[in-house]
């Protein structure tokens, strides 16, 4: 099933949670929504979920607008942040229950209930855990009830809130291929809420980067990751390094030295240059932004340096293989190999910490 | 555990002294009368009406409580209006004040001649100097307690549960009723009793609202004052012993019933 949200806005007071968004997700896609605190997604999923409504736009599934219907009629499932598993019911009570409280004419009988519930918990694998109740479950365990629960009234739209956010990293890795191979199995149209970019780049069909309330950036992971639209996105998704640079003449200039790797391609003017930790070259004398080694450590296979630069106050952050990586203290040229330009003017991720 | 030593000594000491010596001298100066003397004034006729007045009118009240206390509770968790704090604040009072001014003030109000009696007595209500009367006397002394139980539960149970609820296509009354209700039952038992074992207990405001008619709208309470008054001891600690006994059964079948729903709840 596909979901169209066309000019949504939302407000809460004085605070403006979504700015005139627009989206489509395709049937059977996995999107990803990645954003900082605050940046809106979480709203926006309970907006396709019917848990609020905007203030302007319109939400339609399949072509069909269904802007004003509650989450009730809207057949879609939610999965909490934090579960929301009705603790005074077994852990096949919760599954069963969006069953057990359709009206009289559709319900199925009791047997039936018992089977379905069967079924999932086994879908679930969790399948001997049935008379438990949520409270003697573990975080993972819980997740996967909470999933179950969802699932059992058969929705085309599966909405995910921070699914993996309370886990510890082993269960999460685990769980995050498991949901994988569910979404593909029950052709779902699955959406998820994270502000992991790594859960995003790794997990998703397509990633749809949040800020302010309003999207940055849609595409495959690739290139949300090589592409980045804007600076926000540059520096929130990856590692990234920033110089603050002017442009003219057809040239980047950062303190009365040429940059190469990226094209001039903004107004003349100041401008930010960015790029990724490997994507720089080291030399001992000549073309590049002198600075100063304050420490070499091993990571990811290569060496990690971070360089002191006059006048800047973060370090750059640099990937170089083990065999040409210089001494801490010794004085290097960097010359950024592959980086991209965006207006001085565009905030970034860090800045709003 | 450290302290539990001193901690559970000091508990068993504090309670004997403030409530089983007290309670043990009554049983003993009750026992000292002799079986038939008990039977006669501890059942006498007077006496069994005062008991179903006073348990009666206190389970109603309590009943009563538990509706309207939750749904004040529910109001002061879930939604934010202006006045808030001060309407929270108002929900204390009928633990603050002395309660034989409230029992004058609800005289005042619901005597044939009060602002509210007028009008409800064309309408064949009386309230005042009637069973009714010390029913709502026993409700307004009661309210705090369903009020400030069910409060911090409701506070802890969240929203989340019933979004979850209505996403999987339930009608806000199934949400009510399997969602909610079980949640909070427990607390809502709990005050459900304090109520009831407050109104039992109740003398100063229902005094001034019953009339205290004997066999009609006298209160176990007063009957025991009556008693003491002329100087018959036996008779007062009789039926004193009486409601000891029966309150007692009440709170631990209370307590059944909450113990029960709270094992359902932590499963």
């Amino acid at each position: 099933m596909s979901i169209t949200l066309s000019g949504i806005t939302k407000r809460f007071g004085d605070f403006t949670a979504l700015d005139n968004v627009s989206l489509e997700a395709r049937p059977g896609e996995f999107l990803a929504l990645l954003g900082p605190s605050g940046s809106g997604k979480t709203t926006l999923l309970r907006i396709m979920a019917g848990l609020d409504f905007p203030d302007t736009g319109s939400v339609s599934f399949n072509g069909s607008d269904i802007t004003d219907r509650p989450v009730a009629d809207r057949a879609v499932g939610f999965v909490f942040q934090h579960y929301a598993l009705f603790r005074h019911m077994t852990v096949a009570g919760n599954v069963g229950f969006g069953l057990s409280v359709k009206p009289r004419r559709e319900r199925p009988t009791k047997e039936e209930i018992r089977r379905r519930v069967d079924d999932l918990l086994e879908l679930v694998q969790l399948k001997h855990l049935g008379g438990r109740y949520p409270s003697q479950l573990s975080g993972g365990q819980r997740q996967r009830v909470a999933l179950a629960r969802a699932l059992a009234v058969e929705p085309r739209i599966l909405l995910l809130d921070e699914p993996f956010g309370a886990l510890d990293a082993k269960v999460r890795k685990d769980l995050r291929r498991w949901l994988r191979e569910l979404h593909e199995r029950m052709g779902l149209t699955s959406i998820f809420v994270t502000h992991d970019q790594e859960e995003a780049l790794e997990l998703a069909d397509r990633v749809v980067v949040m800020d302010h309330g309003k999207i940055e950036q849609v595409a495959v992971p690739v290139d949300v990751y090589d592409k980045p639209a804007s600076a926000f996105v540059f520096d929130f998704v990856g590692e990234s390094n920033r110089l603050p640079v002017t442009v003219g003449n057809g040239r980047i200039v950062f303190d009365n030295v040429a940059i190469e790797g990226a094209a001039p391609d903004i107004a003349e003017g100041a401008g930010q240059l960015f790029f990724r930790p490997h994507d720089a070259r080291l030399t001992q004398e000549g073309a590049g932004v002198p600075a100063t080694v304050s420490s070499a450590r091993p990571r990811n296979g290569a060496v990690r340096i971070e360089a002191q630069v006059a006048g800047l106050e973060l370090p750059l952050e640099l990937d170089i293989p083990s065999d040409q990586a210089p001494s801490t203290g010794s004085a290097i040229f960097v010359q950024p190999t592959r980086a991209k330009l965006f207006p001085a003017g565009q905030t970034i991720a860090s800045d709003q910490v | 555990m450290p302290g539990f030593g001193i901690t559970l000594g000091f508990t068993l000491a504090y309670l004997s002294l403030l409530v089983l010596i007290p309670l043990s001298a009554l049983f003993v100066r009750t026992a000292a009368g002799g079986w038939h003397e008990f039977i006669d004034v501890a059942f006498s006729r007077r006496a069994v009406a005062s008991y179903r007045l006073t348990f009666g009118a206190s389970l109603v009240a309590a009943s009563v409580n538990m509706v309207f206390g939750l749904i004040i509770a529910w109001v002061l968790v879930r939604y934010r209006f202006p006045g808030k704090r001060l309407a929270s604040a108002i929900v204390d009072l009928p633990f603050a004040l002395p309660t034989a001014v409230a029992g004058i003030a609800l005289t005042s109000l619901y005597a044939n001649t009060g602002w509210v009696g007028q009008y409800l007595e064309p309408l064949g209500i009386q309230v005042a100097y009637k069973p009714l009367g010390i029913v709502v006397a026993l409700t307004f002394i009661g309210l705090p307690f369903v009020v400030r139980s069910v409060e911090p539960v409701l506070a802890d149970l969240g929203t989340d549960v019933e979004e979850a609820a209505s996403s999987l296509g339930a009608s806000r009354w199934q949400t009510f009723r399997l969602v909610i209700l079980p949640a909070i039952l427990p607390a809502l038992f709990t005050g459900f009793a304090l109520a009831l074992a407050r109104a039992v207990g109740e003398y100063g405001s229902v005094i001034f609202i019953a009339g205290n008619m004997p066999f009609h709208t006298e209160i176990s309470p007063l009957l025991i004052v009556t008693q003491l008054e002329q100087f018959d001891y036996a008779g007062a600690t009789g039926i004193a012993v009486v409601m000891l006994i029966v309150s007692f059964i009440l709170l631990a079948v209370i307590n059944l019933i909450q113990l029960w729903s709270r094992k359902r709840l932590a499963g």
